[in-house]
C-alpha cells in the first residue's frame, strides 16, 4: 500500500520529519485537491519542516517565499529591472537587447514556482507578516494560477500547479477569502511520546537516558508560569545537541534538577531569569 | 450528502461556506475519502478554518457519526454550575444545604453523581429567571451560590465578578487561549498596531526614484542620471503613559507589559510615563513614580502630531477624578482637578485614545469610566479594541 501510494506521488513523509497520519492525509488531500494548506500552530512545531519534507519525500525542488512585512505582492512575481535595462540603453555594451523589456524581467519567488518545468513545493513562510491586501492579492494569483506582466502586457501561467504550503504564526485569524480558499491544519504541539519519535529520527543512536531525562525536563520547563515564549522542538533539538557534544555531561544531572545550556531553550532575557530562579529554587529543596 | 452535517456545523456557530462544503464533495468525488477518519480530517480541514473551533467541530462530528450526544448550551451551562455546586458542597455542605432549603444529612446520603444529578434537576425546576433575592439559585442575588452574585464568601459558579470579591472562579474554559477576545500576545499586539506608522523619509539616499531619473536622463540629452531618494521610515511619535499603580490594575499587569514591550521595540520616538489612577500635575518616567517627574503643563510644548495612548482602568473613586485636590498623594495638589488635567492633555494631542483593560461590557457599571470617556475615546484591551484604537489614532 504505501509503495503503491509513493509511486503516485503521495506524501507519507521524510527523513528526518515525524509524520503523524492526520497531517499525512491532509497534505493527500490538499494536493489532489490543489489547494493551498494553510498550516497554524506555535512555533517550532515543524510548520516549515513539513514543506521540506513533502519537497524530499516527492522528489520536487521546494522553492520557498519568505514574507516581510513591507512587501507587495508584485516583489513576489516579478521584477522589472530598469536600471539595468536604462544602463544598457546607454552603453549598450550587453547582450541583452534593449528593446526587449522581456529580458529585463525577473522572475520572484511565485513566478519561479510557475515557470519550473516541473511540478514544484512552494512555501510561503510566515504569510501573517504582510497586510491583508497582501494575502488577499496573492490568493487570487493562486487560485487563478496565473498573473499578469503588466509592463510587456503577458500572461504567465503555471506550467504545473506547484503544491502550496502557507505558514501563519497568528494567533490573529487571516480575512475570510483567504480562508475559504485554502484548506486548514492546526500543529498542536506534540505529545512526550510523539517528541521521543521525533527526538530519535534528529538522534539516531542517542542514549535512552539522556532522551528520557532531556524530555521530561523539557516537558516541566514548559509548564513553568510567566514565561513568554516557551521552548519549543527546535529549541529542545538544539538543546540535545548542545548535551551529548558536552563530554562533563552525565544525565543523571537532569534528574537532579541541574539544568545546562539554559540560555538554549529560553531566549528572552525575561524568560531566561524567571526559568534560572525556578530552577535553582527546584535544587534547594 | 451530508446536509444535515454541514447545517449542525453551522448551527452550532461554525462559519463553515457553502463553497468549502462542495469542495468536501469534490474530495468525496474523486475517492480519496476511504475511511471515517479519513473523511473526519478532510472535512475539518476543508470546513473548519480556526482551531479555535476545532473542539465544536469534534462534537458535532462525534453526535453524529457515533450518535453521542450533543451537549447543547443550556445543558452545558448547567452541567457547569452543577458541578460548582458540587464543589462547593464538599467544601461548605451546610451553607449549600441551607441554600437549596434541604437537610444536610439528607443530601449526604447521595453519591457525587447522585448529587449532581439532584442539583442540576434543582435548576432546570426554575422555570423562569431569578434575579436577585437571597434564597435561591439565580443571577445577581446575594445568595451564596450563583452567578455574579455578591456574597463575601460566596462561590461563583461561572460569568464574571462584578465585585471582584468572589472566593473561587469555578468554571474553566478551555480553548480561551484561541479566542478572539482572549490575551494578547506579542504577535497579536504587532498584527493590530502594524497600521500606526507615519511614513517619512530618513537615512541614506539609496532608492532609485524611477520617474526623476529618466526625467534628469532626458534633461541631460540622454546622460544618465540615476536619483536617489532617501527610503520611507516610520517615526511616528508616540506617547503611552500606563497606569501602574494601586491593586485595581493588577490582574491587568500581563497584558500591559505585553503591550508595552511590543510598543518599545516597534517605536522608536516612544515615550513611556506612569501615574496611577488618574494624571494630576505630573506623569512620571519611572515605573515607580518618585525619581523623574514631568510636569503635564511641559506637554503642552510638544508637537500636537504626536499619539497619546493611555492605559488603565480609569476606575477609581470619582472625587479623585473630580475634586480641586482628589489627588491622593498630598504633594501633588495644583488646585486643578484630574479632569480639567485629563482635558488639557486631550487637547493638547487631538490624536488619542485610551485603552481600558477592564472589558467593555463592564463599563457602565463604574462611574469614572463614563466620566473619563467623555473626554478620550475608549477602548476595550483587546485585539479589536486596539484595532479600533489605531483606526482612531490614525484618523485625520
Amino acid at each position: 500500500m504505501t509503495e503503491s501510494r509513493e509511486k503516485q506521488g503521495y506524501f507519507t513523509g521524510a527523513k528526518r520529519y515525524v509524520l503523524d497520519d492526520e497531517l499525512a492525509r491532509i497534505v493527500n488531500i490538499s494536493m489532489s485537491l490543489e489547494m493551498p494548506l494553510l498550516l497554524k500552530g506555535e512555533p517550532g512545531t515543524g510548520k516549515t519542516m513539513l514543506a521540506h519534507a513533502i519537497a524530499e519525500n516527492l522528489g520536487m525542488p521546494l522553492i520557498v517565499l519568505n514574507v516581510k512585512s513591507n512587501m507587495k505582492l508584485i516583489d513576489a512575481l516579478y521584477q522589472y529591472d530598469t536600471l539595468t535595462r536604462l544602463n544598457d540603453s546607454r552603453f549598450g555594451d550587453s547582450t541583452r537587447d534593449v528593446s526587449r523589456i522581456e529580458d529585463y524581467i525577473k522572475m520572484g519567488k511565485i513566478g519561479q514556482a510557475f515557470t519550473a518545468d516541473q511540478r514544484t513545493v512552494l512555501l510561503i513562510d510566515e504569510i501573517d507578516k504582510a497586510d491583508t491586501d497582501f494575502q488577499d492579492d496573492m490568493l487570487d494569483v493562486l487560485d487563478q494560477m496565473e498573473f499578469d506582466i503588466i509592463e510587456i502586457d503577458k500572461t504567465v501561467r503555471a506550467k504545473y500547479r506547484p503544491v502550496i504550503v502557507i505558514t501563519s504564526n497568528a494567533k490573529k485569524d487571516l480575512s475570510d477569502p483567504f480562508l475559504g480558499r485554502c484548506n486548514f491544519h492546526h500543529i498542536a504541539f506534540p505529545d512526550p511520546q510523539m517528541m521521543r519519535k521525533i527526538i530519535s529520527v534528529h538522534f539516531p543512536d542517542i542514549d535512552t537516558e539522556i532522551m528520557n531525562n532531556a524530555i521530561d525536563t523539557f516537558y516541566q520547563l514548559r509548564e513553568l508560569d510567566m514565561v513568554e515564549k516557551k521552548p519549543a522542538t527546535r529549541e529542545l533539538i538544539n538543546w540535545i545537541r548542545a548535551l551529548s557534544m558536552d563530554p562533563d555531561f552525565k544525565p543523571k544531572q537532569l534528574a537532579k534538577g541541574e539544568i545546562p545550556y539554559l540560555g538554549v531553550l529560553f531566549k528572552k532575557s525575561q524568560d531566561y531569569t524567571i526559568a534560572a530562579n525556578q530552577v535553582q529554587r527546584k535544587r534547594r529543596f | 450528502m451530508f446536509v444535515d452535517f454541514f447545517y449542525k456545523l453551522r448551527e452550532v456557530g461554525i462559519p463553515a461556506t457553502p463553497t468549502a462544503f462542495l469542495t468536501l464533495h469534490r474530495a468525496l468525488q474523486k475517492g480519496l475519502i476511504m475511511s471515517l477518519s479519513d473523511f473526519y480530517t478532510a472535512a475539518r480541514s476543508i470546513l473548519v478554518k480556526s482551531e479555535r473551533h476545532f473542539d465544536l467541530f469534534d462534537q458535532v462530528f462525534a453526535h453524529f457519526f457515533e450518535g453521542a450526544e450533543l451537549p447543547d448550551a443550556e445543558g452545558f451551562e448547567l452541567d457547569e454550575i452543577a458541578k460548582a455546586l458540587l464543589d462547593q458542597w464538599l467544601a461548605d455542605p451546610q451553607t449549600v444545604a441551607d441554600a437549596l432549603g434541604e437537610d444536610m444529612a439528607e443530601l449526604q446520603k447521595l453519591s457525587p453523581e447522585e448529587l449532581i444529578e439532584y442539583f442540576k434537576q434543582r435548576l432546570r425546576e426554575q422555570t423562569e429567571r431569578h434575579d436577585g433575592g437571597n434564597r435561591w439559585i439565580g443571577t445577581g442575588g446575594t445568595s451564596p451560590v450563583g452567578h455574579s452574585g455578591y456574597h463575601p464568601g460566596g462561590l461563583r459558579v461561572g460569568g464574571e465578578s462584578r465585585n471582584k470579591s468572589a472566593v473561587k472562579v469555578a468554571n474553566e474554559r478551555r480553548y480561551k487561549d484561541y479566542s478572539k477576545t482572549g490575551l494578547l500576545s506579542q504577535s497579536s499586539i504587532g498584527e493590530a498596531l502594524k497600521r500606526l506608522r507615519n511614513m517619512v523619509p530618513t537615512g541614506p539616499k539609496d532608492q532609485l526614484n524611477i520617474r526623476e531619473s529618466i526625467y534628469r536622463t532626458m534633461k541631460n540629452a540622454g546622460e544618465i542620471e540615476i536619483v536617489f531618494d532617501r527610503r520611507l521610515k516610520d517615526r511616528l511619535k508616540v506617547i503611552l503613559a500606563i497606569d501602574n499603580g494601586g491593586y485595581s490594575m493588577d490582574p491587568y499587569i500581563p497584558v500591559v507589559q505585553t503591550l508595552f514591550n511590543y510598543a518599545r521595540s516597534q517605536f522608536k520616538e516612544l515615550k513611556t510615563y506612569f501615574f496611577h489612577n488618574t494624571i494630576y500635575d505630573t506623569l512620571w518616567e519611572d515605573p515607580a513614580r518618585f525619581r523623574k517627574p514631568k510636569p503635564v503643563m511641559e506637554f503642552g510644548r510638544m508637537d500636537p502630531e504626536t499619539r497619546l495612548i493611555i492605559v488603565g482602568d480609569a476606575s477609581m473613586a470619582p472625587y479623585e477624578l473630580m475634586a480641586m485636590d482628589g489627588s491622593i498623594y498630598v504633594h501633588e495638589r495644583s488646585g486643578r482637578a484630574s479632569i480639567e488635567q485629563l482635558r488639557f492633555l486631550a487637547e493638547t494631542f487631538p490624536h488619542n485614545a485610551w485603552l481600558n483593560p477592564v472589558p467593555a461590557r463592564m463599563w457602565p457599571y463604574t462611574r469614572t469610566i463614563n466620566i473619563i470617556r467623555q473626554i478620550f475615546p475608549m477602548f476595550e484591551l483587546t485585539i479589536d479594541g486596539l484595532e479600533q484604537a489605531v483606526d482612531q489614532l490614525m484618523a485625520a
